[in-house]
Order: structure tokens, then C-alpha cells, then sequence
């Protein structure tokens, strides 16, 4: 028996152990879950943006064949025993502390009962034994709407004389939040030159390809409600459930195992999450609920949208004084979202890239007849990051200076790190100027530069941009579930494999592979015989969820030192048998042997028997067993804000320099990209493949919200895309040339080094496509001021520069 | 409207005789009535591709059919590609390249690649995006996608494939 330590798994592009399931169509998901006796939920969603709710008559709908019962807002009240959806529910009212953000709060049901707020909202709900008889009863439902004037646009919303979505408010603003270091003021008063502008980033969202769905199955005998759920937050949903339907000694059990993608839109609490165990609680019958993709493009958390009044006090030189902002968030309706923690975080992280010593962000999240704003991988960064990389040009332009000058001009420099910025954050690690000297040098900026010059003599319009991407990742906010911590339960059985219980979940990132590789080196087992259970809200220990990289930072940390935990277990059971002291013992190869004695070992799985199946011969004071239940908290994390906003949320600071070539048709619009750089920094990486992987359709996301994706609306809020046909993700088709490149700065706070790796890919190409984009047409002297880059608006901006001609 | 029709599907070389309403969806066929969940479905418009099946040869988005219109012809679905545990190259393939992570849209962006390689056996790029341009995927970017479908068509025909 070798005692050689095998070579690492982390590190190395091991490929997934959930593939094979996956690829022979054995997997399953939510929508796949078939019970016994199972019924079928369809939801009728408000077809008015605003409107008071005169009746809601089902009859007609239950007389249908096939109809087993509804639903309706009115009743759902009068159970009692059901209370509103609750967005802080483990909070006072004062969440945050310090009155700031100030946050008001709402009552809505899981069916609206007394108005309507946006289309998509759930107003009513009917069961029937299959879903095309589901979807004929919706046809059936009669709801006797009184419309009230819709409020559509952030601006209209502010203003004093609007309609009020809620009425016991004094005004539409849903949160104001703001942070302030150094002394605007004074950099305001040195500056030589003040850039003003208004950007506005356009709403967005993530549309997985897996809808939502819900199962519900109430056991009566036990008072166990069996909860599948695609959601990112299987445990918090839980918890909420229990706090929403408050029946005395209602045990409840949420199955989030496999999710089809999530990207920030299954990090909500949805009506539906009440409304089918309702539904099963009231019938006593299973009951499944899977969403159209027209329900999800209205019913299904939205983003990104921000209007940005934003000024800049420079120095001749491109030196950046100070930044004020004022931020305007259309958040539309109030929903229990991660949407104001990422307006918030947006307010936090204008500074950017850049050491700016002064600097005031004010945020107000209004709201609007719209669908509700939460989360979106990319959280609040990317529209923070499109705002200054886009000042910064603007900057550059109006100093007639080079924006990759004024760029290296204002960097955080490497040896600032950990660098605390200007509201709070301590940026953990980062090469931001080296980042993009290499983004360029592989770009081959000088002869694309000459292309430039050969293409304006032809009288066309090629473009150079370069953005600087930060993108905090693992976020913390106190007393919310989003707290910071990861939990995991580590199992070493009697044949020696290795059960891992963690406390999040996946949605496609791939886990337990990466599991496998850090628990396979830690405790020298094979990476098949690490077993990973997830997504299970009773058999894993209660953790805070999927979303904002969490899992790279704080999950893989928490995984190395529960492995840890029971490698030094295991090595003092081993020392009893070897009768050697611990201190002498190598653990290598799936054993532990005495060191310089190879054949004085014991195998893991003998250990492992001794621990359960010897108690009595374990060394005094140890407990039985060979498990452990592990939590870690990431020490670059603050929980309570200064007097001016400032606290450090985030815990790693991955970060993307990336440079575009772009040609723009002048009589089109139509951009093309011919080539696009990326030098990404994500720390250590644990496996290359993966994190390749997660970048690249990182990139495909931003891509969308910069070229094609736009939610709009009518005046009349009605929205103009609610189906893949005219909300436009991108295909194979648009996948541009990408060169792909990645240093490795460390974490120094996490014993692994890694960071964040799935979501600069999306905060970049919306900033680095606009700056290309105006870099090709300055000869026109166009600004870019707002996203998407369509065909239209591009068309749009050079007819006026050219007088529209 | 409750009236069922009777409704023969070959699929994966299995004859599958069943009654079904005639206003339903092949896919709900494939899924509900035979029990073969590998096949999805995310939108209701046929843009996502996530059911795509080949039916006679041809891919096929099998929430764009009526069962009915299915009758009597040769289905197969992601579940009749695998010789028992084994993956078939094509899927060998997609592991490797890390061509799939929340897996979702991967049962028909497979059927896709599938029916591709057997109509044309070395595909160039622009041919494989043209051929999975009814796949849509939020995970991957495709680039993954593209570099397995290369990868497996040299690996089914170490004469052919691309560059």
C-alpha cells in the first residue's frame, strides 16, 4: 500500500461529476416532480398596470369539467391564519439601523385583494386535474377591474402631484439610501474642470431557461408540507413559509436539489411559494405549478434599471477629485426581492476601480406599475460599473486626454491592498493597471488603432473601448438572510466515503465537483467517493443561500476547514490505533501512517469504523462518530454602518479588464464586434474548466444587456416584451471573437485565495461596448448615455449628430 | 375536447401505443403520458429549443407538434442516446468541453448537435452556430457548446471534422 500523497485535485480542469445525469436526460428538476393524486395550479395575473379590484367571480371557471377549486385574494384573507409576504421578516422595522437607508414597507398577499400593481400580478388561481384544463379555466375567470392612472417612469413618479402605488405613503419613494467619505465639497471647489451627465441603464433580467415552478404536498397526518421550490434560498423560503402560513406545529420541508439557473431571479420570495402549499394545505392533495415563460417575463423579478445624474470635480491632469451621485432606481412594484440591497450596493460602488477620496452617493428606489426589481447576477455592480467606466471616458473626452491614461491615471495602485475605499468596502486584492496592460497588449491595440485611421479614410466608423470591471462578491447585510456565512455538515461514513451536507445550493455552477476536488485533496479520498447532498432544507444545515459568488468565497472555505475538522479527528482515532502519537503520522493516499514506517498504517475506513462502531476505545473526552457541522464567517466583512453609511459588505473583489474593437454602420445602427479581450482576476482558481465556463456565458449575459435584452413599457404600462420573441437573448449566432486570459491575484482572507469567478463577465461588456462604441463615432461627437446599444438608438444618436439628414 | 385519440410513437426504438387528447403537445406526450422527462421545455413560443427531439431523421422542436401529428413516426429522445451508463461521444464530448452547467437547455441543444452530425458529419463553426441557433442557452455563452460538437465530430470521423 503507497502512502504517496496523490496529486491535487484543486487546481486542475477535473470535469463534472453531474454531467453524466445531466447528458442521458436523467436529471431532475422541479417541473419533473410527479406525485400521486397530483393536481394542476394555473394563475390568472392582473392584465391592467394599475387598478382597484372590484370583484372576482370564479364560477364559471369551477363549473368547468375537470375544475377542482380557486382561489381569490378575498379569501385567501379571510383564512386568517395567512399572513402578507413579509420582505424583512427577521428585522425591525428599522433594518438597516441609523434611519439610513430608510425603507417603507407594504402588505401585499400572495393574490392581490384589493389593487392591482403591475401586469403579471397573481390575482386569482384555479386546480384542475391537468393544466391544459387549468389554462381553459383561466379564460373562465371574470375580475371587474377599476383602472387607476398607471405611474410608468421614475420621473413622473417623483413628482409631487403623482398617483401613489400605495396609498398610506406620502410618495412613491420606496427607499432612500445615502453614503458620503472625505469632503465633496471642498474637491468640487479645487476642481479645475466639473463633467457633468445623465446615464441611464436599461431593465434588464436573467431569464433562465428553467421557469419557476412549485410543488406542494401537505401530509395532514403529520402536518408536514413537502415544498419543491426553483429557488436560490431554499432555507429562507422555509422560514418564510412558516412565518406566511401560520398554522400551529406546521413543520415544513423545501427540496431546492437541481435549479435550471438562476442568476439572481430565484433569489426572491414569490406569491406562488404561498399559493401552491395553500392550495395543497386547503385540498389535502398534491399540487404542481410551473410557469409560462409569458408569466415569467412579467411575473419574474426584473433589474437594472437606473437613471444616474452624476458629476465629476477633475484635475486638469485627469486626476478625479470627487464624485457625486444622484441615483434613481425604477423599482417598480414593492416586492420581497433583493432589489433594494442591490440599489443600495450600487450607491456603494460608484468609486469604482479608482482611488476617489471624496465622493456622495444618494439612492432612491421608487416605485412604479411595473414588475418588481431584484436580484440579477452582477447585483448593483454592473449598473454602478456602466455609470463611471462611462464617466470616465466622458472625463477623457472632455479633457482631451486618453481614457486608458486616465484610467492608470486614477487605479487603486497594487500596493494600496487591502484598500479601503471611499464608502466603506476593503477591496481584498487586485493588479488593476497590469490587468489592463495586458487586455491591450492582447488586443493588439496599435493595429487595430491603424485600422481605425484606415477605416475613417473610407468613411467608416471602427471604435476602441476599454472598461475596468470590479465586481464584489459574497455580500453580507446584517440581520437579513443574506448573512454572510456559509454552513456545511461533513460525514466520513464507515466505508470511508465522504458525505457533505452543504448549507447552499446549486443552480448550475457545479458544486459538488468542486467539493469533490477540495474534500479529495483535504482528507486524500477519491473524488468519487465524495458524496454531495444539497438542496435539501432538512437533511442540510440551515445556510444563507446561493447568489453573489458566495459559494467560490465563503463556501469553498467552509468545505476546506470542516474537511480539516475531521482530518484531525481522524488523525488522533489513528493515533490510538497506531499507538503513536499524532505529531509522527502522515495522512496521505487514504490512510494515515507512522511517519518513515509505511507499513504501520490504517485505512480511513477503519478509522472511520472505529469512530462508530468502537466508542468505548476512542481517546478520553472524544465523542463518537466522525462527523462535523461547520460555519464560517468571512473576516473582511463589517455588519454595521458608520454615522455616514460606510460598512465593508463584501468579501473578495474579483475584478475584469476588458478591451473591444467595434465597427458601427452609420446608415444602420447595426454594431458588430470584431474583437473582444478579456484578463480576468478571480484569485486561485479551484477549477479552471469551470471557472472558464462561468465566464464565458458571464460574458454571453452582458452581452445581451449591452446589444439586444430591454424590457419595455407602454405609457399605459403595458410591457412591449414578455416572450422570447421579442426579448431577445443572444444565440450562437452572437457570440463575438474573445480572447480570454486570467491572472491570479490571491484572497488573502480565505485559506483557498479565491474569489468570485461567474459575474464580471456581465458587469463589463455593456461598459466596454458603449465606450467602443462612442470611441468610433467621436468623429460625430456622440455621447452614449443609455443601454441597450440597438441598431435603433445608435441610428437614432448619429441622424442627430448629423442633423437628421 | 375530451375525446382521446390513439396515438403510436416509436421512441428510442420502443413502440408506444397510448391515448392522448388530440389537442396535446408532443412534448407533453413524450414527458407526461410516456414518462420520459429528459425532454424540456422553457418557453411558449419555440425559441428556446430545450425539447428539441429528431423525429425521422430531423430535428425537431416537439412543443411545435400535436402528439397526433406524431403518429406513426420515429422519435428520439436525449434518453436513446446513451448505450446504458455509457455517454456516446457526442455527450463524452459535452462533459470535457464543459458544454452544459445548469443543464437545462442540454437535452436539446444536444438533439441538436445530434441530428447536426448526422447530416453533416464535419461541420464547419459557422455551420454548428447555425445549427444550434434554436438552442437557446443562459449558462454556457455556447462557446463550450460549439468546442464539443468539434471535438465529438473528430472523434465520429477522425477524417472529417474542422480545424
Amino acid at each position: 500500500m503507497s502512502a504517496a500523497p496523490r496529486p491535487p485535485l484543486v487546481g486542475t480542469p477535473v470535469p463534472r461529476k453531474e454531467d453524466p445525469d445531466i447528458l442521458r436526460g436523467q436529471a431532475r428538476y422541479t417541473f419533473d416532480i410527479e406525485l400521486p393524486d397530483m393536481l394542476h395550479v394555473a394563475v390568472y395575473r392582473s392584465p391592467a398596470a394599475h387598478a382597484r379590484i372590484r370583484g372576482v367571480d370564479l364560477s364559471k371557471a369551477l363549473a368547468l369539467p375537470g375544475v377542482v377549486t380557486g382561489l381569490t385574494g378575498a379569501q385567501v384573507r379571510r383564512l386568517g391564519y395567512v399572513n402578507p409576504l413579509s420582505p424583512f421578516p427577521f428585522q425591525s422595522r428599522d433594518p438597516f439601523r441609523r434611519g439610513n437607508p430608510t425603507i417603507k414597507f407594504f402588505d401585499h398577499y400572495c393574490l392581490a385583494w384589493d389593487k392591482v400593481r403591475f401586469v403579471g400580478e397573481p390575482v386569482a388561481a384555479v386546480v384542475a386535474t391537468d393544466r391544459y384544463i387549468a389554462e381553459d379555466a383561466l379564460d373562465l375567470i371574470e375580475v371587474e377591474l377599476d383602472p387607476l392612472p398607471p405611474v410608468v417612469d421614475s420621473a413622473a413618479a417623483l413628482e409631487p402631484g403623482s398617483e401613489r402605488l400605495y396609498e398610506d405613503w406620502d410618495d412613491n419613494v420606496m427607499l432612500t439610501f445615502r453614503v458620503s467619505g472625505g469632503d465633496v465639497d471642498a474637491a468640487f471647489k479645487e476642481a479645475d474642470v466639473i463633467v457633468r451627465e445623465t446615464i441611464h441603464s436599461g431593465r434588464f433580467t436573467g431569464t433562465p431557461i428553467e421557469t419557476r415552478a412549485v410543488v406542494a404536498d401537505y401530509d395532514a397526518s403529520v402536518k408536514t408540507l413537502s415544498l419543491w421550490s426553483t429557488t436560490q434560498i431554499g432555507h429562507a423560503i422555509g422560514t418564510l413559509v412558516e412565518n406566511t402560513i401560520a398554522l400551529p406545529g406546521l413543520k415544513v420541508h423545501v427540496n431546492f436539489r437541481r435549479i435550471g439557473g438562476g442568476y439572481g431571479q430565484k433569489w426572491a420570495f414569490y406569491p406562488e411559494e404561498i399559493l401552491v402549499p395553500l392550495l395543497s394545505i386547503l385540498t389535502n392533495r398534491p399540487m404542481k405549478w410551473v410557469e409560462t415563460r409569458r408569466e415569467h417575463m412579467t411575473g419574474t423579478i426584473h433589474a437594472r434599471e437606473q437613471t444616474h445624474h452624476i458629476e465629476a470635480a477633475v484635475r486638469r491632469d485627469g486626476t478625479i477629485l470627487g464624485v457625486k451621485d444622484r441615483i434613481v432606481a425604477n423599482i417598480g412594484a414593492a416586492y420581497p426581492t433583493g432589489g433594494l440591497a442591490s440599489i443600495v450596493t450600487t450607491g456603494m460602488f460608484v468609486p469604482g476601480a479608482y482611488r476617489i477620496a471624496n465622493y456622495e452617493g444618494q439612492v432612491q428606489g421608487v416605485v412604479t406599475n411595473k414588475t418588481p426589481y431584484g436580484a440579477h447576477r452582477g447585483f448593483g455592480k454592473s449598473e454602478a460599473c456602466f455609470v463611471i467606466e462611462r464617466m470616465v471616458d466622458r472625463i477623457a473626452a472632455n479633457l482631451d486626454l486618453d481614457p486608458v491614461e486616465l484610467r492608470r491615471r486614477n487605479f487603486v495602485p497594487p500596493d494600496a491592498f487591502p484598500y479601503r475605499s471611499v464608502t466603506g468596502p476593503r477591496y481584498d486584492s487586485g493588479r488593476y493597471e497590469e490587468a489592463l496592460d495586458k487586455a491591450l497588449g492582447l488586443l493588439d491595440v496599435d493595429h487595430w488603432r491603424a485600422a481605425q485611421r484606415e477605416a475613417a479614410a473610407e468613411g467608416r466608423y471602427l471604435g476602441i473601448g476599454t472598461c475596468l470591471v470590479i465586481e464584489p462578491s459574497s455580500s453580507t447585510r446584517m440581520g437579513s438572510y443574506n448573512a454572510g456565512y456559509y454552513s456545511v455538515r461533513m460525514r466520513m461514513d464507515p466505508n470511508g466515503k465522504v458525505y457533505v451536507f452543504p448549507g447552499g445550493s446549486d443552480e448550475g455552477q457545479g458544486h459538488a465537483t468542486s467539493i469533490s476536488q477540495l474534500v479529495g485533496d483535504e482528507l486524500q479520498v477519491s473524488f468519487d467517493d465524495v458524496m454531495v447532498v444539497e438542496g435539501d432544507s432538512l437533511a442540510c444545515p440551515y445556510g444563507s443561500g446561493s447568489y453573489s459568488s458566495r459559494f467560490s468565497v465563503v463556501g469553498t472555505t467552509a468545505v476546506t476547514l470542516a474537511a480539516r475538522a475531521l482530518r484531525e479527528k481522524a488523525t488522533q482515532i489513528a493515533s490510538v490505533m497506531l499507538r503513536h502519537p499524532p505529531g509522527g503520522l502522515v495522512f496521505a493516499g487514504g490512510q494515515v501512517s507512522v511517519e518513515g514506517r509505511p507499513a504501520e498504517a490504517v485505512s480511513l475506513s477503519e478509522i472511520a469504523r472505529v469512530a462508530y462502531f468502537y466508542p468505548f476505545q476512542l481517546p478520553e473526552g472524544m465523542d463518537p462518530g466522525l462527523e462535523t457541522l461547520y460555519h464560517f464567517r468571512d473576516p473582511n466583512i463589517e455588519f454595521e454602518a458608520d454615522e455616514r453609511g460606510r460598512v465593508a459588505m463584501f468579501s473578495s473583489f474579483p475584478y475584469d479588464a476588458e478591451a473591444a474593437v467595434v465597427e458601427v454602420e452609420a446608415d444602420t445602427g447595426l454594431l458588430k464586434i470584431l474583437k473582444f479581450v478579456s484578463v480576468h482576476d478571480c484569485g486561485n482558481m479551484l477549477n479552471p474548466l469551470i471557472v472558464r465556463g462561468q465566464h464565458v456565458g458571464a460574458l454571453a449575459h452582458g452581452f445581451g444587456g449591452a446589444l439586444y435584452e430591454e424590457l419595455p413599457y407602454s405609457k399605459e404600462g403595458q410591457p412591449m416584451a414578455a416572450t422570447f420573441k421579442d426579448y431577445f437573448l443572444p444565440t450562437a449566432m452572437e457570440m463575438p471573437e474573445m480572447v480570454l486570459e486570467h491572472i491570479e491575484t490571491p484572497n488573502p482572507f480565505t485559506p483557498g485565495g479565491f474569489k468570485g469567478a461567474g459575474e464580471t463577465g456581465t458587469v463589463g461588456p455593456p461598459a466596454v461596448l458603449a465606450n467602443a462604441v462612442e470611441d468610433a463615432l467621436k468623429p460625430l461627437g456622440i455621447a452614449v448615455r443609455r443601454l441597450p446599444l440597438t441598431p435603433q438608438y445608435l441610428w437614432s444618436l448619429i441622424q442627430e449628430a448629423q442633423g437628421g439628414r | 375536447m375530451s375525446d382521446k385519440a390513439k396515438i403510436r410513437i416509436t421512441i428510442n426504438g420502443v413502440v408506444h401505443e397510448r391515448e392522448a387528447p388530440p389537442r396535446m403537445l408532443l412534448v407533453d406526450y413524450i414527458r407526461d403520458v410516456v414518462g420520459l422527462k429528459g425532454t424540456r421545455y422553457g418557453c411558449d413560443t419555440s425559441n428556446c429549443g430545450s425539447c428539441t427531439i429528431v423525429m425521422d431523421g430531423r430535428s425537431a422542436k416537439s412543443c411545435t407538434f400535436l402528439a397526433v401529428q406524431a403518429d406513426g413516426r420515429e422519435v428520439t429522445t436525449i434518453e436513446g442516446l446513451a448505450e446504458g451508463s455509457a455517454l456516446n461521444p457526442l455527450q463524452a464530448a459535452f462533459q470535457e468541453a464543459h458544454a452544459l452547467q445548469c443543464g437545462f437547455c442540454t437535452s436539446g441543444m444536444v438533439m441538436s448537435a445530434h441530428a447536426l452530425l448526422a447530416h453533416n458529419p464535419a461541420p464547419s463553426v459557422e455551420e454548428i452556430r447555425e445549427g444550434i441557433i434554436g438552442n437557446l442557452c443562459r449558462c454556457t455563452g455556447y462557446v463550450p457548446v460549439i468546442e464539443a460538437v468539434q471535438a465529438a465530430a473528430r472523434r465520429l470521423d477522425p477524417k472529417g471534422g474542422t480545424p
